[in-house]
């Protein structure tokens, strides 16, 4: 199918959708109470933009989640690439760290969240030790996983044209396992995004996972669904704008 | 030096870090219990239960909820996922939906869900079904889209009618990401079930952690975050057994 007919099907079905939603609310299928209509979110969406959200303002929101977000998984990604490239490269290092990583892996974050709030209090050390918790053993054992299929005639090919351990690691390695490594950070990323909110949720006074949650105290579901869609379009920018770093950096990819 | 040895080695370093600062009492018990407590509070939980409700029943409740909404998201997702990979038309109408729920962080509608369906168990299986559907729709829209065409023009070739083409052909070649995807959707079902039995719960293991963490009884908390890990790993180790059964081929055609 034509890009063009794909992306009107496409617009379309989301009118549609829009129509349905408007009618639910227009026709009182459904208590406005339950479901606030478009025309609602849209009118809290302006009232926010001009007075903010019980003394924050919404740009504030936005920044509190995703610098969270982006602290936690940046700090993981700058931990967890080296050591998992070092992982992939030596026996000893993989023996030492490995059954660590692989037991932290499976944990739900919001397991822990109690015991983090309880060591670093509600503030933002908490949230983010949460999200580095939470991305870390992904992107280490991601990176681990594309150090070893690294092809072993390239590295030997390498150090025959007298390359150090250093360049090889740096030009060989590296470069040859990022296609895996990004993999990894991409599932990390999404994880951590979903984990800040739940940790907003939990203890926050700013962040749009606390806006959506003060508001369904007072039953506000017009701000509940404009922070859900505000949610939904920060966690798909999030994730193109991953695929699209990836796709500028291995511009090699599927032609080696 | 071998590498058992290294392991031996870092594992023997965290015990002894750990005996170390919950027996000196540089580290209180309540941030840190050490082992002796731990054992203590595992033997009490599998003995006494925690609030009134033996152990066994706050799993039980945790695998239903996981198990049904994990079924429910899988299968219709994959139903989603198959015909969108099949019929581009259902694709292009589907896919703002599914990529927008997609990323979407499950706790963010699950404060609807609530308002919606009540704190009872209607709006946790929903919310775990919402997590898995998008991701189980995705991969096996990816599988039937990475069938093979020479395979399918093979099958045309030899006779085959489309719904033999799709039975024998498209499904088993989709089939290894399909199963890929829904490992994926039960570590996603998996931390959000925590989630919700923290946000609204009166049973399960989620909410036996976050009960236990409001009245500082960090030993219940570090038993039930090592039951957890453990009842996660057993999850994954059991899909990747129905792979292996059912998929036996996955990587080597």
């Amino acid at each position: 199918m034509h890009d063009w007919r794909s992306l009107a099907l496409g617009s379309l079905s989301v009118a549609t959708g829009l129509i349905v939603w408007y009618l639910i609310g227009a026709l009182n299928l459904v208590s406005t109470d339950l479901l606030a209509g478009p025309a609602d979110v849209w009118a809290a969406l302006v009232d926010i933009l001009h007075n903010g959200y019980r003394d924050t303002t919404l740009a504030q929101n936005i920044l509190a989640t995703l610098g969270r977000c982006l602290a936690g998984f940046a700090a993981a990604a700058m931990l967890g690439v080296p050591l998992g490239l070092w992982m992939g490269l030596s026996r000893m290092a993989d023996a030492a760290i490995n059954f660590v990583i692989q037991f932290l892996r499976p944990l739900p974050p919001l397991s822990y969240l109690v015991l983090l709030i309880l060591w670093f209090g509600t503030g933002d050390l908490s949230k983010i030790a949460l999200l580095f918790m939470g991305a870390f053993p992904t992107i280490t054992t991601a990176a681990m996983a594309g150090a070893r299929q690294v092809s072993a005639q390239r590295i030997q090919a390498a150090r025959s044209l007298g390359a150090t351990p250093r360049q090889v690691l740096f030009f060989v390695v590296f470069p040859a396992s990022l296609s895996t490594i990004f993999i990894g950070l991409r599932i990390a990323l999404a994880g951590a995004f979903s984990s800040v909110v739940a940790a907003e949720l939990m203890a926050a006074s700013d962040g749009l996972g606390w806006m959506v949650f003060s508001a369904s105290r007072f039953l506000r579901t017009d701000i509940i669904l404009l922070g859900i869609i505000l949610l939904g379009l920060f966690g798909m920018g999030l994730s193109r704008t991953l695929v699209v770093i990836d796709n500028r950096l291995i511009h090699w990819r599927g032609r080696e | 030096m071998r590498p058992w040895i290294a392991t031996a080695l870092t594992a023997s370093t965290l015990a002894a870090g750990w005996m170390w600062l919950t027996l000196s009492g540089v580290v209180s018990d309540l941030f840190l219990p050490p082992p002796r407590e731990l054992w203590d509070a595992l033997l009490d939980l599998l003995q006494n239960g925690y609030k009134s409700r033996p152990l066994w029943e706050h799993i039980a409740d945790s695998l239903i909820r996981v198990f049904t909404g994990f079924g429910l998201g899988a299968a219709i997702g994959t139903l989603l996922g198959l015909l969108m990979g099949y019929l581009p038309i259902v694709d292009a109408l589907a896919a703002p939906f599914v990529e927008f729920l997609r990323p979407l962080p499950q706790l963010a509608y699950l404060v609807l869900l609530i308002i919606w369906l009540g704190i009872g168990e209607t709006s946790k299986i929903t919310l775990l079904f919402l997590a898995a559907l998008p991701v189980s729709a995705v991969a096996a829209r990816d599988g039937v889209r990475n069938v093979s065409q020479a395979r399918v023009r093979v099958a045309q070739s030899l006779g085959a009618s489309e719904w033999q083409i799709f039975r024998h052909v498209v499904f088993p070649s989709a089939l290894a990401e399909i199963f890929t995807g829904a490992r994926l959707a039960v570590g996603i079902v998996y931390g959000t079930l925590i989630a919700s039995e923290i946000i609204a719960g009166t049973s399960g293991i989620g909410w036996m952690i976050l009960d236990a963490g409001r009245f500082l009884r960090s030993d219940y908390v570090f038993v039930g975050i090592l039951i957890i890990g453990f009842m996660g790993i057993a999850l994954d180790r059991l899909l990747l057994a129905a792979e292996a059964r059912w998929v036996h081929w996955a990587g080597r055609l």
